[in-house]
């Protein structure tokens, strides 16, 4: 190893100056680091912060959304609704009734024979809806579309379209009533089910203590319709 | 010698800490890369002297020199999405290294 270097003082103080630089730039550098660090952590505390504010709020919504539910709907309201949902048929519902499958006909139509007479339109079915309303059925769905006071039951093509869904046969109608009413008045003499069985169409009708019937799934806007005040109704 | 250079690395830590200016986060990297230049001029510095070729302008100039441009090519980098950073970080960590083998083998003296 060599002797070090000498220096003048210039140089000396030259060195000192360099150092002072670096000496400088590393505390700023080790305070710009430290602040980066404290910045997270702040972070970290601010979003815990937000968090515990905003679960805080939705409790306090939750609370308000219960108060709310119990002073709005009373027993009377609760009942209403029911009722109101049931005669809409927005609600699935359940109950003793009957099942009814239909099946165009296997009979072959003879030459110079109109083949539509061997088919279910329309028309049969609508009479079949018909006689179900007569006998007092409470909820009827056609291939688990619910039957509602807007549906259509209308030919389209080679199928039929309730609440514009199409379906094909066999052709299942459920409904709710009482099963003895509803099955004795299709079985009528001269009535629905005799007409079909003279055109060879395949009908079937069980009872069922429990027939499920689906919802009225669609939403239907009402667009010309509106309800009329009532002081403006009397006239 | 020693005292000069330990009086102003301990005057320039004091300035800093007691400095009110802070550096954006953004420039803290080209600064970091600066600190690594000097530091890497330093340790060249202390290896010059101790080989007998030490010269006070190559060292001051290398030191700012060094530093400025090194920051310099950082910041082009970042503007032109190249990390540049590393690349710095890298040779400069490699260069301090080794002067540090160099310096330990001149003061061992084999």
């Amino acid at each position: 190893m060599k002797e070090p270097v000498k220096l003048d003082l210039k140089a000396r103080i030259v060195v000192g100056l360099v150092f002072v630089v670096l000496g400088f730039m590393l505390s700023v550098q080790f305070k710009t680091t430290e602040r980066q660090k404290s910045i997270h952590f702040e972070r970290v505390e601010d979003l815990s912060e937000r968090l515990k504010s905003v679960e805080a709020e939705k409790e306090q919504l939750e609370d308000e959304l219960d108060n709310l539910r119990k002073n709005g709907s009373g027993a009377l309201v609760d009942s209403e609704m029911e009722r109101l949902m049931l005669l809409a048929g927005t609600t699935e519902v359940r109950g003793k009734g009957v099942e009814i499958v239909l099946d165009d006909s296997s009979i072959p139509s003879r030459a110079g024979e109109n083949p539509n007479l061997y088919i279910i339109h329309d028309e049969d079915l609508l009479r079949v809806l018909n006689e179900l309303r007569a006998a007092g059925a409470e909820a009827i769905a056609l291939n688990d579309q619910r039957i509602v006071a807007m549906s259509e039951v209308r030919c389209a093509g080679p199928t039929v379209s309730v609440n514009n869904v199409r379906s094909a046969p066999p052709y299942t109608i459920k409904a709710i009533g009482d099963p003895k009413n509803l099955n004795s008045a299709l079985r009528l003499r001269g009535g629905v089910v005799e007409t079909f069985e003279f055109w060879g169409i395949h009908v079937k009708i069980n009872t069922s203590d429990d027939v499920h019937i689906p919802a009225f799934k669609g939403m239907r806007a009402f667009e010309y319709a509106q309800p009329v005040e009532k002081e403006e109704g009397k006239k | 010698m020693i005292y000069y250079i330990l009086g102003g690395l301990l005057i320039g830590i004091i300035l800093g800490i007691y400095c009110p200016f802070a550096l954006p986060l953004e420039y803290a990297k080209l600064l970091s890369v600066a600190v690594l230049a000097g530091l890497d001029a330093v340790l060249g510095g202390i290896r010059a002297a101790m080989e007998g070729k030490y010269d006070t302008e190559v060292f001051i100039s290398g030191f700012f020199v060094n530093g400025i441009l090194s920051a310099i090519l950082c910041y082009a980098g970042n503007m032109l999405g190249i990390d540049l950073y590393m690349v710095a970080v890298l040779i400069f960590g490699m260069r301090i290294f080794q002067n540090l083998a160099i310096i330990r083998r001149l003061y061992i003296g084999k």
